[in-house]
């Protein structure tokens, strides 16, 4: 039975070093290194972080709550991740195993994944990122959705008002015995998004009666063309058979319809144009899971389907002007064994496969192409073994490999080593390493789109080396657990796209890039009273991101040079405060300047973004009622009413409210 | 021809908000660069030169007028000592003051009647021709009220759901304009009664930018298409044309080797020769039958060999000198080379993104 504890511990994040509660005076230690977990980054969002509020998308919640940096194009509209200055298409991402990253872009546009149906996430940065999956040459971020652990039927109903008539509808309706758990998920979304805002961009002349000009004025406008209208529909069945098997089934699909909103600097009036894009996807996965005496199978299917239409058009005279127009298809299927197997106490091996084949049929009209982009299937098989030891208490090693094929293409193995030393036991200080090699292959935009696509780019190649120490302490009054990482990253053979003279782009191998930089979080919380906790936790990142490529002529100052869009630092800070049935949160988020030049030019009109102040505030109470519970939730957002962009040309809403009301049963 | 420090002191200009608008005066001969930024980033802006001190001062339209120029700065054109610049993203042409930069008017895009403006043309003095990269339509504008007047259907089928018009040149009573997107046309507009009344084909597809001589003649240049792996408009081929304008017969036909040529033709102040960007920078006389084979200008290279990328060409018309724009990384501050009349490199300057078109006072 010793084995089968230490397996579950080391595979069911129980505890697995020291697995019982330490009592060392008024001191508890729960020490949590898992043998799977050995020199690994990562950053756990729980649901107490991501069920926050139910307008909340994966975007809001990953800016608000770590070291990532969130590129939006505005409210609800294009949020790209990028870690430790890194693009967003280095960022790889799961939910429920399955990669879901755009098979033609690579990126994830995590504006459209609500909070609210993601029950734990994980970051895995740099070189961790390979205990997860290949390609991740900034980081992974894993979503996962958990079964419910309260037996019985549950109901939760959530109604959103907000500002910008935006209202958010939430049902979920869970039931659960001893075999059998069922969850299901409904968000409805939908707002004009039309916020006011201080065009700083343009100005109004006012003329004297005799026609000279007078003076002038930054006019207010609107967001034009923001609106979107968002239904997403999640079901999960779990059945939990005998001798430790579990079978899974989540079923995620979604439509989305969303308005491109216009530039600032755009004299267009959005009533004679239509900018608009709607999406229509689904994700599916099943699972079965099988836990022995000393080994654990796992093996997963999944099936993604999505549609992106793209649509600008203007009409005159009841005659319709296309601008552009784009639609793309995308048919994925997935398949993922995984087995672990504990050798001995010391010893963890661990081993899987993985294939996807994907198939994209994409075409658009603009003045520069008409017609097919690509028509075109790409299988991919990824394979790893990973070994994990633990030879004396304080210090453990682990190697993982990868290797992945596309199509007949083989890249070169991904090797990863970690380690891990505990300096002090006490308050669980372990100092961890990592260095890796790593892979990106080129997405199928990359190689197969027209025009521009490149088939002959080579993968980015990445190599990382992290560094860190962290902590984590629980008292009986107060917990304080933190981390300090210095990482040192090289990417190169760096794909960008850059336009030629034909007026389309083209992808190609050009860019170098240094990245280094410190990551730190903390958290610590205080139980003052009986009755009122203070919670406290923050991040700041520190992430110099410097193009060292050859120059591209002997005009381009772009060498030492911060990448575009890359704040060299960051942070967020975000406080509650819970008293009785009441809860207080602030949060705070920073962003420094970003240079919108490859050069970084100081002197350039638009060649850099202010960088901008955060503050967000929510007041939430919950009572009973009728054997009923429920909560009333207000929200202010930006609540300073600060004018910023994280995109030129992209202005962002000043101070906004919403109001939510919860039922639970 | 003056642009001294002293005449770019920062002052508020009756601004309700704060913001400094800076006071220029430049009464002399120099020339405007449009950088036209990168698309949908909202980063176009105007750089003015002054050839005489050798001086740049970037980001002109910003500093005198304390907003932004737009998104994707298309064409420049000077007329009556007003700048007009056509934003094409932005569906906006500005009206600026040539010597103080600061804005005379606006012409929006009123509804849907301009959507993208491309290039303005004068007819007189209260009569200008706008062309557009969707519209159907090329639409006239009173220059001096910058107010829309009308608009003459291009009457072209849509080839593949476009109808872009492009440059245009005027002999005698008639402005010819080129359509660009999926077309092989010239279009013949009767500027003393709106219409379009004829048009002339080409043998090659996508004519992309057209001046006339001296002589009457047209010569326009295509970029041939595309030609990918599964998909293809036309052979990708450019051609250079000379055309008679009067009776569209076509005079010259010389095919380019080149399939990545960034094809534009400016024309000298005498409409006697030709400088042509095809990679390089050929000059090229209007009698001669061919292109030459060497150019006039190589485009610069560095010590890799490799070759710098010309993005838009200008030519003053007062002294010959050409002006050669360099977008280097197309996101970072561009270059401008100026040449004199016989190709000699005399100054070099960063402007601002992608320096696209010239203009010059």
């Amino acid at each position: 039975m010793r084995w089968l504890s230490l397996l579950l511990g080391s595979m069911l994040s129980l505890p697995m070093l020291g697995q019982e509660v330490v009592h060392l005076d008024d001191v508890q230690v729960v020490a949590h290194r898992r043998l799977k977990d050995v020199g690994v980054e990562m950053t756990k969002l729980d649901t107490l972080v991501l069920h926050e509020n139910i307008s909340l998308s994966m975007a809001d919640i990953l800016s608000k709550n770590s070291t990532v940096f969130v590129k939006s194009y505005g409210r609800a509209t294009e949020s790209l991740v990028e870690f430790r200055g890194t693009s967003p298409s280095h960022t790889q991402v799961t939910w429920n195993g399955m990669r879901i990253n755009s098979p033609m872009l690579g990126t994830l546009d995590f504006s459209t994944i609500p909070a609210y149906f993601i029950d734990e996430a994980n970051l895995y940065h740099g070189a961790s990122s390979l205990n997860l999956l290949g390609g991740g040459l900034g980081g992974a971020v894993e979503m996962v959705n958990k079964p419910i652990e309260k037996n019985g039927l549950g109901l939760q109903l959530v109604q959103g008002i907000g500002s910008f008539n935006t209202y958010d509808d939430f049902l979920r309706l869970t039931y659960k015995n001893q075999r059998l758990s069922s969850s299901t998920r409904v968000v409805y979304s939908t707002s004009d998004n039309d916020y006011k805002y201080t065009n700083r961009d343009k100005k109004t002349d006012v003329y004297d009666e005799a026609g000279n000009w007078a003076s002038s004025y930054h006019p207010e406008e609107r967001n034009k063309s923001g609106y979107f209208d968002d239904v997403h529909l999640l079901q999960e069945v779990y059945y939990y058979a005998d001798n430790g098997n579990k079978l899974g089934a989540s079923v995620w699909w979604s439509h989305m319809k969303r308005g491109l909103p216009f530039l600032s600097v755009d004299y267009k009036d959005d009533s004679d144009f239509k900018n608009e894009q709607r999406n229509n996807t689904l994700r599916s996965v099943l699972s079965w899971d099988a836990i022995g005496e000393k080994t654990k199978w796992a093996m997963k299917a999944g099936y993604t389907y999505a549609d992106i239409g793209y649509e600008y058009f203007t009409t005159r005279q009841e005659m319709k002007n296309s601008v552009t127009s784009s639609r793309s298809y995308s048919n994925t299927a997935f398949f993922q064994a995984n087995a672990d197997w504990m050798l001995s106490p010391q010893w963890l091996l661990m081993g899987g496969l993985e294939t996807y084949y994907t198939h994209v049929n994409s075409h658009d009209r603009s003045p520069f192409h008409i017609g097919k982009n690509f028509d075109k299937g790409r299988p991919e098989y990824h394979a790893n073994v990973q070994a994990r030891w633990r030879p004396v208490e304080v210090f453990s090693l682990a190697a993982v490999v990868r290797e992945e094929i596309y199509k007949e293409d083989w890249v070169a193995p991904i090797p990863a080593l970690f380690a891990d030393v505990i300096l002090w036991k006490p308050w669980n200080v372990v100092l961890k390493a990592s260095v890796a090699r790593n892979y990106r292959y080129p997405t199928m935009d990359d190689l197969y789109f027209q025009p521009g696509g490149n088939p002959d780019l080579q993968p980015e190649k990445g190599f990382t080396y992290d560094m860190g120490v962290e902590w984590a302490v629980k008292k009986k009054q107060w917990t304080l657990k933190g981390n300090i990482t210095a990482f040192d990253s090289h990417i190169k053979d760096w794909i960008l796209w850059t336009p030629n003279t034909k007026g389309f782009w083209e992808p190609s191998n050009v860019k170098k890039v240094h990245n280094y930089g410190l990551e730190c979080s903390m958290d610590a919380s205080w139980l003052l009273t009986k009755n009122l906790k203070v919670s406290l936790a923050g991040n700041f990142a520190w992430t110099p991101s410097k193009n060292i490529g050859e120059d591209i002529n002997s005009n381009d100052a772009s060498y030492g040079k911060q990448l575009c869009y890359v704040p060299k630092t960051s942070a967020n800070l975000n406080a509650r405060i819970q008293w009785r049935t009441w809860t207080l949160l602030y949060q705070w988020n920073h962003y420094s300047e970003r240079y919108t030049t490859t050069s970084n030019e100081v002197n350039y009109i638009t060649g850099r973004l202010k960088p901008y102040y955060m503050t967000d505030l929510s007041l939430e109470k919950t009572f009973r009622w009728h054997k009923t519970n429920w909560a009333v939730k207000g929200v202010v957002n930006n609540l300073f009413s600060t004018e910023y962009v994280t995109v030129l040309s992209r202005p962002m809403p000043r101070r906004n409210y919403e109001i939510y009301l919860t039922l639970k049963l | 021809m003056l642009l001294s420090a002293s005449m770019l002191t920062a002052a508020c200009s009756g601004s309700d908000d704060g913001t400094e608008e800076e006071h220029f005066s430049s009464s002399g001969q120099g020339v405007f660069i449009l950088n036209e930024g990168n698309f949908n980033s909202g980063n176009a802006t105007l750089s003015y030169y002054d050839p005489e001190k050798k001086h740049v001062e970037n980001g002109v339209f910003q500093r005198a007028n304390g907003r932004k120029l737009g998104d994707t700065g298309q064409s420049i054109i000077i007329k009556n000592g007003i700048a007009y610049i056509a934003v094409e993203n932005s569906g906006i042409i500005w009206g600026i003051d040539a010597e103080t930069f600061r804005v005379k008017g606006q012409v929006t895009t009123l509804g849907t009647q301009i959507i993208n403006p491309r290039y303005v043309h004068f007819v007189s003095d209260t009569k200008a021709y706008v062309t557009d990269l969707y519209s159907p339509y090329v639409n006239i504008i009173n220059p001096k009220t910058f107010m829309w007047t009308g608009a003459i259907a291009t009457q072209q089928e849509e080839s593949r759901g476009y109808c872009s018009t492009e440059e245009m040149v005027q002999v005698g009573r008639y402005v010819y304009t080129n359509c660009w997107s999926y077309s092989n046309k010239l279009l013949v507009i009767d500027t003393e009664t709106d219409q379009m009344v004829r048009e002339i084909t080409l043998s090659s597809w996508q004519p992309k930018s057209m001046k006339a001589d001296k002589n009457g003649k047209l010569w326009v240049i295509t970029d041939g298409g595309y030609s990918m792996e599964d998909e293809s408009f036309s052979d990708n081929i450019p051609h250079l044309y000379r055309i008679d304008a009067e009776t569209g017969a076509v005079e010259m036909d010389q095919a380019l080797d080149s399939d990545e040529a960034n094809v534009q033709i400016e024309m000298n102040a005498t409409k006697d020769v030709l400088y042509i960007i095809n990679n390089d920078i050929y000059k090229m006389s209007i009698t001669a039958t061919h292109l030459p084979v060497r150019p006039f200008i190589e485009a610069p290279k560095d010590a890799n060999g490799r070759r710098h990328k010309l993005y838009g060409i200008g030519v003053n018309p007062r002294n010959g000198d050409v002006y050669v724009g360099d977008a280097v990384d197309y996101s970072q501050a561009g270059v401008v080379y100026r040449y004199d009349a016989n190709g000699t490199l005399i100054d070099q300057f960063r402007v601002g993104i992608n320096p696209n078109h010239f203009a010059f006072k």
